[in-house]
């Protein structure tokens, strides 16, 4: 388990301010956040690599915030692999362990990692990604008890970077390694992490799971930086609304009733000239209202005009393709619903079977319970 | 009408005036190599012959001065490599108040005519100083001695060795010992295993630089420790006694024994792939 309590440090002029957050033992911990957040400096200082750090970080329940580096027993990929130049592959792998067991371990790591035939080569030799992959064997040869990485796939081709990906998930799943990474992939961060932590300018801005974070994020600036197409600026009514039993959603980004707050209703939110329903525990007053894309439905109307619709959606809106763009499997649609621009996401085979072109008339809805306000 | 191939106008323009500059840019150079080549080719030819066959023959005070110039100039490069790989290991790493007033008075005594560097090491080690007193009560006389002449060499070169040692040190990227760090090693531990090795040639440069120019010292000598002589005194004594004629030998031999680490160094950037 790693345990940050209130860790804190100056480095230049940049600060990392009171971060607090824990990654439960065996959990893949994921820090996301946009370039110059601090991510690298929040591994170095858990590392025990920056000096002046403030608060207490503990691996495995012991507290090692006064341990030199080589006495916490963690293992460092940095993004640029940083390999020791002056030794061999093999050299570089075996470098933190001893004996005979330990080159068996690193020997074993670069078969696991597929690149056995690298072990006698200089590095200066290697591949960018052929390097990602020496660093992670050398990281991984003393058996640390957290294993901290730095955008460790950024050099590697994506078909690779998805092979490696699912190795190093596997091997921390069978060692039950506890592992921080840090990446500015949204994808990654979905696909590989248990517990989300949302960094920027030097501070945590929400811990969750990575579904969890990505539909509910906390502000309208985060849920811009994590990629929300739709933030639109709103007030929720006063005294509407009443007491509401959640139904369960087998939408991924839809919450399910247990992390919905306990006070929840259904809320009216005036969005400009529409009226959006919410689900959740919001006063009245000005929000944010996110609405990610995907949870966006798009259907020809039965006939021109209709707008009410029988469905079970509480938000239904007649509206204008303003425009679409396709990326292989998947279409954006730019929607124009009463002058309030919409992006909905949906297959392009979707897309094409609806026949959609700008200027058409559609019917676009929503769960309330996709609509998330912050 | 016939139709002619023709070049732009600014395109003809602009390559006549890279080929002026070319041509300029030439000339100087040349100018420039014959004015460092031509008195050191002459030199040679002239004493050259004369200087080996003495070295090898019946000049035994050029013998005594040429070893005595390799073995100040050797201690003063030693003591200058292990006192001062610290220091520039602390000014590539660390930044701390009076870094920049250390690493000045570091390069300080390159600024210095040196025979000025040789009067400020003759105020503190000189009979009548506390130090020099000290030293010689313990029987290590500095003035007009070989240690005289280590002072002397030691103080104006060590400069390059720290400023050499600094930039090998920079170089080497400091996430590398914090790599080896997190895989065990204690701090001197990564610096033996992963730093040093890194910056080896660096090092090994620059404590030639350093060689070179302490083998080159006349100034400071001269005034701290004219007598035992060395190679460079040797050459300034026989001209003022016998003339062109009889400092020539001597001044070959000086030339003939600055190619050593010349090739040393070069055959260091050959091997290193980069330029110190």
């Amino acid at each position: 388990m790693l345990q940050l309590r209130g860790l804190s440090l100056t480095a230049g002029g940049f600060r990392l301010g009171d971060i607090s957050f824990a990654i439960p033992a065996g959990a893949y911990g994921v820090v996301i956040g946009p370039a110059g957040a601090g991510k690298t400096t929040l591994l170095e200082a858990i590392a025990g690599l920056r000096s002046g750090v403030q608060g207490s970080v503990a691996i495995g329940g012991e507290d090692v915030s006064r341990l030199p580096p080589e006495a916490r027993s963690v293992g460092l990929v940095y993004q640029h692999a940083h390999l020791f130049p002056h030794l061999s592959v093999a050299a570089n792998v075996a470098y933190g362990t001893t004996g005979e067991a330990g080159l068996r371990e690193a020997t074993a790591l670069l078969a696991r990692f597929g690149v056995s035939e690298l072990a006698e080569r200089r590095i200066g030799s290697l591949s960018g990604g052929e390097r990602q992959l020496v660093a992670l064997a050398r990281a991984l040869a003393r058996r640390p008890r957290l294993l901290l990485l730095d955008e460790p796939f950024g050099a590697l081709d994506p078909g690779r970077r998805r092979g490696v990906r699912a190795a190093v998930r596997a091997l921390q799943r069978e060692w039950a390694l506890t592992t921080l990474h840090v990446t500015h992939d949204f994808a990654e961060a979905d696909v590989l992490g248990d517990v989300l932590v949302v960094l920027e300018g030097g501070r945590v801005r929400q811990v969750g799971e990575p579904a969890e974070v990505f539909s509910r994020p906390a502000s309208a600036a985060l849920a811009g930086f994590l990629g929300a197409e739709n933030v639109l600026a709103g007030v929720v009514r006063d005294g509407e609304g009443s007491s509401y039993l959640v139904g369960v959603s087998a939408s991924s980004s839809v919450p399910s009733p247990d992390r919905l707050p306990t006070e929840s209703r259904l809320l009216s939110v005036d969005v400009g000239p529409l009226l959006m329903h919410a689900v959740g525990d919001r006063a009245a007053g000005p929000v944010h209202v996110v609405v990610r894309a995907s949870d966006i439905v798009l259907e020809r109307p039965m006939s021109a005009g209709e707008v009410h619709h029988s469905t079970s959606a509480r938000n239904v809106f007649p509206a204008r393709v303003a425009g679409r763009s396709s990326v292989g499997p998947v279409t954006e649609v730019m929607l124009d619903v009463n002058g309030v621009s919409l992006v909905a996401a949906l297959t392009t085979r979707s897309a094409e079977e609806l026949e959609l072109a700008e200027g058409d008339e559609v019917l676009a809805s929503v769960k309330a319970l996709a609509v998330h306000l912050c | 009408m016939r139709a002619t191939a023709s070049r732009p106008i600014g395109a003809t323009r602009s390559f006549g005036r890279a080929a002026v500059a070319t041509v300029v840019a030439a000339c100087l150079g040349s100018a420039l190599l014959l004015f460092i080549a031509a008195p050191l080719l002459r030199l040679t030819m002239e004493g050259g012959v004369a200087g080996v066959r003495g070295l090898l023959g019946d000049d035994a005070e050029l013998r005594a001065s040429l070893v005595m110039t390799v073995a100040t100039a050797t201690a003063a490069s030693v003591i200058g490599a292990l006192s001062g790989t610290p220091i520039a290991w602390l000014l590539a790493r660390r930044r701390f108040r009076g870094r920049a007033l250390l690493s000045s008075l570091f390069d300080l005594p390159l600024l210095l005519p040196h025979p000025v560097a040789g009067i400020a090491l003759l105020l503190v080690l000189g009979r009548d100083t506390v130090a020099g007193g000290t030293l010689l009560a313990a029987g290590l006389r500095v003035v007009g001695s070989p240690l005289g002449i280590i002072a002397a060499m030691l103080f104006v070169s060590v400069p390059l060795y720290v400023s050499g040692a600094t930039e090998a040190f920079a170089r080497v990227d400091p996430r590398l010992e914090g790599v080896a760090r997190t895989l065990g090693d204690s701090p001197w531990r990564a610096f033996r295993r992963v730093t040093l090795p890194l910056a080896g040639r660096g090092l090994m440069a620059s404590a030639i630089v350093m060689w070179a120019r302490a083998v080159s010292e006349f100034g400071a000598i001269v005034i701290l420790a004219y007598n035992p002589k060395v190679a460079s005194v040797l050459s300034f004594d026989r001209f003022t006694t016998y003339g062109l004629p009889g400092a020539l030998p001597v001044a070959a031999v000086l030339v003939l024994l600055a190619l050593g680490p010349l090739v040393a160094l070069r055959s260091l950037r050959t091997t290193a792939g980069v330029e110190y």
